[in-house]
């Protein structure tokens, strides 16, 4: 087992495009990195004073504005009051606040890459009519399959590494390395919520993994169902957009059929959680983590199965 | 089950109701030249799809070696080296990478002075080092034989492994294939070319609409072909020299075919007969001319007789 996923990895590696997209990875992040050091908001000494003269100043406008404004500037003196009081600067800016936002965002990347390779495992051997050499050796095809997947597996979790060390790398180098303990202020559907940024930051990528897993192990279903590298990978990124638009569609639709609620699509991104407590009022982690944990198994039970059944007669 | 290098028995396979191959068996010797023999489309490619266990058989059996392919699906892998059509390879690795990823695959292990060996075999030491991408196709086959040959197996087995070879490297892998048996490896190769079967195989069977309609070894077709063959004489005077045939029924109906020509079929024996007759009898022989039976006329004879037995049993069904 340990030579054929060895052989796999020799493979991944064996192609140009699997190094690139680990580039385009750290190039991502970098610009992400300048981006956010130009349009976000200087970190001074003597932000108290400055947010302090802001309170004030809307406390005037507050008299002064229209009945249908003072909602709006009322919430605005609230949220920097609460800076005030919780003595946290809105605008602070470390390694870790970048990590947590900007690199946190580019997860959907990796998710990215990793379908692409993963949908083309299995059917790149197929269109290069390689799976004939590759299936009569003396090994049982759902153990070669397994080999296939657990590259796949392996290439996805290193390009997560990839994302949080150049992450990590580039926040320094740019926004100074920071107290991973901060607080902050997050900012969620429902309001604001404080927290401490490098705790936020693990939760995001702890609760970022299980999504990465179920989404290429779709892409890597595909890739046996599909003899067609083009066809698997494109029905792949397909269905990664469509998850992503139609997870919003979803929840609106629950609260008219509550069977939706089971469908896949809400539960692919479960980093909601670590901004809020439940997605719908009786959907929690656990209720995600298990559904998903049900489409996990079906799909490998698919892939498996169709693939030790197959007629390889290309 | 000893000394069989391979077995197989009434291996069937259907699609949707459709018989694709219909219970083949034969055997292999160890250190034959096997071939299967039949026009595309016959079910070659499906038999040795099954063998190699690239799809699944509806019915029969394999023995590899004598292991079932069924109960000892690694022992009896361990012992087939294969090209199923032609050889496709990792093209952005390079030869060797490709062959350490087979080498991988193996049961036993290879050390990398079996590759080398192998490689040299083979004779791509310049290459091996290159992607297989710039590799030509004569190249590519060369790398087949030896992702075939590198665990040592017992049996070899090649789809049609001359496609796209030029003559001369038709004739380097036929020498090759020979020296091959010698160390007791057995060879199965597949071809819709009969010329090409005669000159490579000690055996082969005829496959058509997915039966096996004949298993023959190519000496034993020469022997019967030799028994009668149809020679030519060109003499002075066919019209007596045919009536004379008759009068001495020598042959079996000659036949004038112009120009003082006449043909007849003859064992070796009454050739001589014919002649010492005709001479005798003050005809001049000018020339005797063996018309040598092709496996050619052999093959379209046999599968023209499959194919009208199969109509056959369609009208009577």
């Amino acid at each position: 087992m340990f030579y054929l996923v060895k052989n796999e990895m020799m493979k991944l590696f064996g192609k140009k495009a699997n190094w690139i997209y680990i580039l385009i990875l750290i190039i991502a992040v970098a610009i992400g990195g300048m981006v956010q050091q130009k349009l976000g908001g200087e970190p001074s000494q003597n932000w108290r004073e400055k947010t302090q003269a802001e309170v004030t100043q809307l406390q005037k406008d507050l008299e002064a504005a229209p009945d249908e404004e003072k909602e709006w500037i009322a919430q605005e003196i609230q949220k920097k009051q609460q800076y005030l009081d919780e003595n946290i600067d809105p605008n602070a800016a470390s390694n870790w606040h970048f990590m947590n936002g900007t690199v946190i965002g580019m997860g959907t990347l990796v998710t990215l890459f990793a379908v692409i390779v993963a949908s083309a495992s299995v059917s790149s051997e197929f269109a290069d009519g390689t799976i004939k050499q590759l299936l009569i050796r003396p090994h049982q095809r759902w153990v070669i399959l397994l080999s296939k997947y657990l590259s796949v597996l392996i290439y996805s979790l290193m390009l997560l590494a990839v994302l949080i060390a150049s992450g990590y790398i580039v926040g320094t180098l740019l926004f100074g390395s920071g107290d991973f303990n901060a607080r902050f202020v997050e900012i969620t559907l429902e309001g604001e919520k404080i927290a401490v940024v490098g705790t936020q930051f693990l939760l995001k990528v702890l609760y970022y993994i299980p999504s990465l897993l179920v989404v290429l192990t779709i892409a890597f279903m595909l890739s046996t169902l599909f003899k067609s590298q083009a066809l698997a990978v494109g029905v792949g990124i397909f269905v990664l957009f469509l998850s992503s638009t139609l997870g919003g569609i979803m929840i609106l639709l629950t609260e008219k059929y509550t069977w939706t609620k089971f469908l896949i699509f809400p539960h692919l991104d479960l980093t909601v959680y670590a901004l809020q407590e439940n997605i719908l009022q009786d959907v929690t982690l656990p209720v995600s983590l298990a559904t998903l944990a049900v489409y996990y198994i079906v799909f490998l039970l698919i892939t498996f199965a169709f693939f030790q059944k197959r007629d390889i007669s290309i | 089950m000893t000394g069989k290098a391979l077995e197989v028995r009434s291996l069937t396979k259907k699609i949707k109701n459709k018989v694709i191959v219909d219970h083949v068996s034969f055997e292999v010797e160890k250190g034959e030249i096997f071939g299967l023999l039949g026009p595309n489309g016959a079910g070659k490619t499906t038999i040795i799809r099954m063998i190699v266990s690239l799809i699944g058989r509806t019915e029969g059996s394999v023995h590899v070696n004598g292991h079932n392919l069924d109960g000892e699906f690694k022992e009896s892998m361990s012992e087939i080296g294969a090209i199923v059509e032609n050889p496709e390879f990792y093209k952005y690795l390079s030869g060797y990478k490709n062959l350490l990823h087979y080498a991988n695959m193996a049961r036993q292990k290879i050390t990398k002075e079996r590759i080398e060996e192998v490689v040299r075999l083979v004779g791509l030491e310049k290459a091996v080092h290159q992607k297989v991408r710039t590799y030509s196709l004569g190249m590519r086959q060369r790398l087949g034989v030896a992702q075939a040959l590198l665990h040592n197996p017992s049996i070899l087995i090649l789809d049609e492994p001359t496609n796209g070879l030029d003559p001369q490297g038709i004739r380097e892998f036929r020498d090759y294939l020979r020296s091959l048996t010698k160390e007791g490896i057995s060879v199965i190769v597949s071809s819709h070319l009969l010329s090409e079967m005669q000159l490579m195989c000690d055996r082969f069977a005829i496959i058509e609409h997915g039966k096996l309609i004949h298993v023959s070894s190519i000496d034993t077709l020469k022997e019967a072909d030799r028994a009668a063959q149809n020679v030519v004489f060109e003499v002075s005077d066919s019209d007596q020299a045919i009536h004379l045939l008759m009068e001495h029924k020598l042959g079996a109906e000659a036949v004038k075919s112009g120009n003082g020509q006449f043909t007849v079929s003859v064992d070796k024996e009454t050739i001589a007969a014919v002649n010492q007759l005709l001479v005798t009898n003050q005809i001049k022989v000018y020339g005797i001319q063996l018309v040598t039976a092709t496996l050619e006329d052999r093959f379209l004879e046999l599968t023209g007789k499959g194919r009208k037995e199969e109509e056959a049993s369609v009208l009577s069904s």
